[in-house]
């Protein structure tokens, strides 16, 4: 990609965070191979929009940015805002990796103009299972847990998430806390 | 109330008994100590005690509920579970308790109150969640067992000395901080020195013992509880269920909770503490051994 490196003071910092969330386009054969799971072609990142205008102003800088590079790599981009008051920046592509490098330029921008709090998580949704299988990224912690929904309601299949767990841990940065490990019920990917 | 059949162990209550003996001859040496060397008046120092007893003994209940963040319930909002215990108090021979709901993804449940009238039997919103009937049933009744034994009484017995001898370290220290403890003769050590030192002692070898006694009233819960439901492998696999980590994944949307701000606020060292605290459970594996003894004796199945 172009814009691999546009980062100043942030560098540092930005690589350390990029390096954790590219580790899952490295899990990608182990995911596809060993679980069956394959990418559901979708991915998000999720963030607490900001009414002051500089916010403003990055959220459409970065949306002129997305559109331009998702042009090249064939992806496309959706912007939702869910009934939590959180913006949904979609992203849509077969191959994970385009998802995992559309995520990390979304997350860099956003950091970049000093909005780092803003950012929540980036959910990637995988089929192959009896369920969807997210795997989402945490922006505050930096790591990955896995989110297997199990029905319409608030369920979720933890023996599955665990299972998910002890296969990847050698390749992804999996979160130990579980109680970190928290829900995305009705996620709109 | 009639002994029933499996309701005892013999060797549990004679381990029960010497513990407390032993706690008991401890707090003797403990107030000798205090006497001869301090010479605190006798009528100050049972006044002291008495207060401190009373107050602890009858604020357990609030005390506990508020520690918790509690909320006593009507049947209204939760029948199935007002039921439950209902229905449980009965086979248990106790007063209908008062049932309180704690709004945490943690299944836990606790019983607190000074005696069977008082008593509150508290679930979590997680334990209700994550558990079957079955296995509620068996956490129920597993607290209904610590009501029916008083054991909030036993243990605000053993722990008091506990505290006193922590009350009083601190008066020591202070002493020694104005000057207060002069000495008796110049040769030997100063009063306060002495006094920290018997009131640290009598603080941990009581704490120990405390603890000793608390895993042995686990023990005993377990095994009423075993006798009150007739299914011990209920309680079983509750038990299992409530400490494997899937109990520690939350059922919370992300979303929800970083609205509240809550999840990043509560650092991981708290969390270490509060697990300490469980320390006065024995093992997982040595309540599901024992249950499973109590299994095989009431010919029931075990997994």
């Amino acid at each position: 990609m172009a814009l691999k490196n546009p980062f100043g003071r942030r560098k540092r910092a930005a690589s350390v965070a990029r390096d954790r969330l590219f580790a899952l386009s490295t899990a990608r054969v182990t995911l596809e191979v060993e679980l069956g799971l394959r990418t559901a072609g979708v991915a998000a990142v999720v963030f607490k929009p900001m009414s002051a205008g500089e916010f403003v102003r990055a959220a459409s800088d970065l949306e002129q940015l997305l559109d331009a590079v998702s042009a090249d790599a064939g992806s496309r981009i959706e912007r939702k805002t869910d009934s939590f008051g959180f913006e949904w920046l979609i992203v849509r592509d077969d191959d994970l990796e385009d998802l995992v490098n559309a995520a990390n330029l979304v997350a860099s921008e956003l950091a970049n103009a000093g909005f780092d709090k803003q950012l929540l998580a980036a959910p990637f949704r995988f089929s192959g299972g009896k369920n969807p299988v997210y795997f989402v990224y945490g922006f505050k912690t930096s790591s990955f847990w896995p989110f297997v929904p199990s029905g319409d309601g608030q369920e979720r299949d933890n023996a599955e998430e665990l299972e998910l767990k002890a296969k990847l841990e050698k390749e992804l940065p999996i979160e130990p806390d579980l109680t970190k490990w928290l829900a995305l019920y009705n996620a709109p990917i | 109330m009639k002994r029933k059949a499996y309701g005892r162990d013999r060797g549990l209550t004679l381990r029960m008994f010497a513990t407390t003996a032993m706690l008991g001859l401890l707090y003797v040496t403990f107030a000798v100590v205090l006497f001869s060397v301090l010479n605190v008046g006798l009528v100050p120092l049972i006044l002291i005690i008495f207060g401190i007893a009373f107050f602890q003994y009858f604020t357990s209940d609030k005390l506990a509920l508020r520690a918790a963040g509690a909320k006593v319930i009507e049947r209204a909002d939760a029948p199935q579970l007002f039921d439950t215990v209902e229905r449980l108090a009965a086979m248990a021979e106790l007063p209908m308790p008062r049932v309180a709901i704690v709004d945490t993804d943690v299944p836990n449940a606790f019983a607190t109150g000074r005696n069977p009238k008082h008593a509150v039997v508290a679930v979590t919103t997680g334990l209700m969640r994550r558990l079957d009937q079955g296995e509620i049933e068996g956490v129920i009744a597993h607290e209904l067992t610590h009501v029916k034994n008083r054991d909030v009484r036993t243990m605000t017995f053993a722990s008091f000395f506990a505290m006193l001898a922590a009350l009083i370290t601190r008066f020591a220290f202070y002493g020694s901080l104005f000057g207060g403890g002069r000495d008796r003769d110049s040769n030997g050590p100063p009063i306060w020195l002495i006094l920290l030192v018997v009131s640290w002692l009598t603080y941990i070898i009581s704490w120990v013992l405390i603890r000793t006694i608390s895993r042995y009233r686990e023990y005993a819960a377990d095994r009423g509880a075993a006798v009150i439901t007739g299914a011990p492998e209920y309680l079983m696999s509750a038990l299992q269920k409530i400490s494997s980590q899937i109990a520690l994944i939350p059922q919370r949307d992300l979303r929800e909770v970083s609205g509240m701000n809550a999840f990043f606020i509560i650092p991981a060292s708290v969390k270490e503490k509060t697990s300490e605290l469980f320390m006065d459970h024995p093992p997982l594996e040595k309540r599901l051994a024992a249950l499973a003894e109590i299994a095989r004796e009431m010919g029931r199945p075990v997994a």
